[in-house]
């Protein structure tokens, strides 16, 4: 079963980075900004562990943490304290409080794991629950073309999976004996750095396999794709039977 | 106690400001002077903490637009680029807590008690912040590639206390 962590920072850079350093293992994630919804979170979802920042708006860490302590329900919740400071005066207060560690920032995610190592032993995610197939959210056969169709918007995760199934995508087109692939960039709502290097990613592999490709998307957005040198010569369709006829 | 005087806010600060973009950044940074020649963006993003207690004071931090994207990229492991405006700010707010919280920190191992606020942060193309009063006063320029950030430090001694 899933360990249960919950996360309380206003800053939601220091709640990423937790959430990051988990990813690879089997957790399930609940995030609060503040004490109130904190404890609120702890509560419901009684989780089995709390990594708690001390500084926050509404309700401080420490507060929280006293009423934790008070609840019979909650009190046994290890709970591992995030602070900024690391005079010794603080850290005694940390240590009286009864928390089982604290991290002094800043800190990398892997040292909050290796901490956390100590109290759990955290499963890595098993090969099923991890390689969750996402190919099927971008890749699709329209006849004997291969079809790409990005999202709206590009993140470096998102086109990092995207890169990931490339390889496979293109090899099981060549094995059917396809060499037509179209890059659909219609839904694409926003033209990032992520964007330009996934476009010049698919573009150069295809052409190393010896893959035709073509592009469709947005007058605006073919518009702005000129703007940059990696995309300028890009020759984009405003529609997939318009990219089909190319071929 | 120790004299106010006679602490090395700049060894504080410098000191700080390299571990965090050493650990959290992975950012190779110099630190120097400020002098005249220390321009920054004239887009740029400010993050405040303030201490008060036995001494009272601020710390700043001014980063130029481009620089603060590039921070919170390193911070977030995203491509600067696919960073909201928000997730800036609070990459902003978070440094200036961890610097602050640094130096907080030597203050309090010196004797001198004080409490860290909630860091804040402001942006924009055409302001000045002015913190008047102080008895101490360091800054400190931060230089990594092109980009350079101002650090700044203030305090004075609460004489209420």
């Amino acid at each position: 079963m899933a360990l249960k962590v919950l996360t309380v920072d206003d800053s939601k850079t220091i709640r990423m980075i937790v959430k990051k350093a988990f990813s690879p293992y089997d957790c399930e994630l609940f995030e609060a900004e503040n004490g109130i919804e904190g404890l609120s979170l702890a509560s419901r979802e009684k989780p089995d562990l709390i990594v708690l920042d001390i500084t926050m708006p509404v309700m401080t860490g420490t507060e929280m943490l006293e009423k934790l302590k008070a609840d019979p329900l909650l009190k046994g919740i290890p709970v591992i304290m995030l602070t900024a400071e690391s005079g010794r005066d603080n850290v005694m207060q940390i240590v009286k409080m009864g928390v089982k560690d604290y991290m002094v920032k800043p800190f990398k995610g892997e040292q909050l794991i290796e901490r956390i190592q100590k109290i759990f032993k955290l499963e890595e995610k098993s090969e099923g629950k991890e390689e969750v197939d996402t190919s099927k959210l971008y890749f699709s056969s329209d006849g004997d073309c291969m079809v790409l169709t990005l999202p709206a918007k590009i993140s470096r995760p998102v086109s990092s999976d995207i890169e990931g199934h490339l390889g496979n995508q293109l090899k099981e087109m060549l094995d059917a004996g396809q060499r037509k692939f179209i890059m659909d960039l219609r839904k694409v709502a926003e033209i990032n750095i992520s964007l330009i290097k996934l476009i010049l990613h698919v573009v150069q592999t295809c052409q190393k396999s010896n893959v035709t490709v073509r592009s469709v998307g947005t007058v605006t957005l073919s518009d702005g794709l000129k703007e940059f040198s990696e995309t300028s010569d890009l020759t984009v369709e405003t529609s997939i039977e318009a990219a089909k006829a190319t071929f | 106690m120790v004299d106010i005087y006679s602490l090395d806010f700049k060894r504080f600060v410098a000191r700080a400001t390299n571990d965090i973009f050493d650990t959290m950044l992975s950012l190779k940074i110099n630190i120097s002077d400020v002098s005249t020649e220390t321009i920054i963006e004239k887009t740029r993003i400010v993050g405040s903490v303030g201490f008060a207690g036995e001494v009272m004071g601020c710390m700043n931090i001014h980063v130029g637009y481009t620089f603060a994207k590039v921070i919170a990229g390193a911070m977030l492991g995203e491509e600067p680029e696919a960073i909201e405006e928000e997730g800036i700010l609070d990459v902003v707010g978070e440094l200036s807590n961890m610097i602050g919280g640094d130096v907080k920190s030597r203050l309090c191992d010196a004797g001198m008690t004080c409490s860290l606020s909630i860091p804040t942060t402001t942006s924009g193309s055409d302001f000045t912040i002015e913190t008047q009063g102080w008895v101490r006063h360091e800054s400190l320029a931060i230089h990594s590639d092109q980009y350079v950030a101002i650090v700044e430090v203030y305090v004075k001694l609460n004489n209420s206390k």
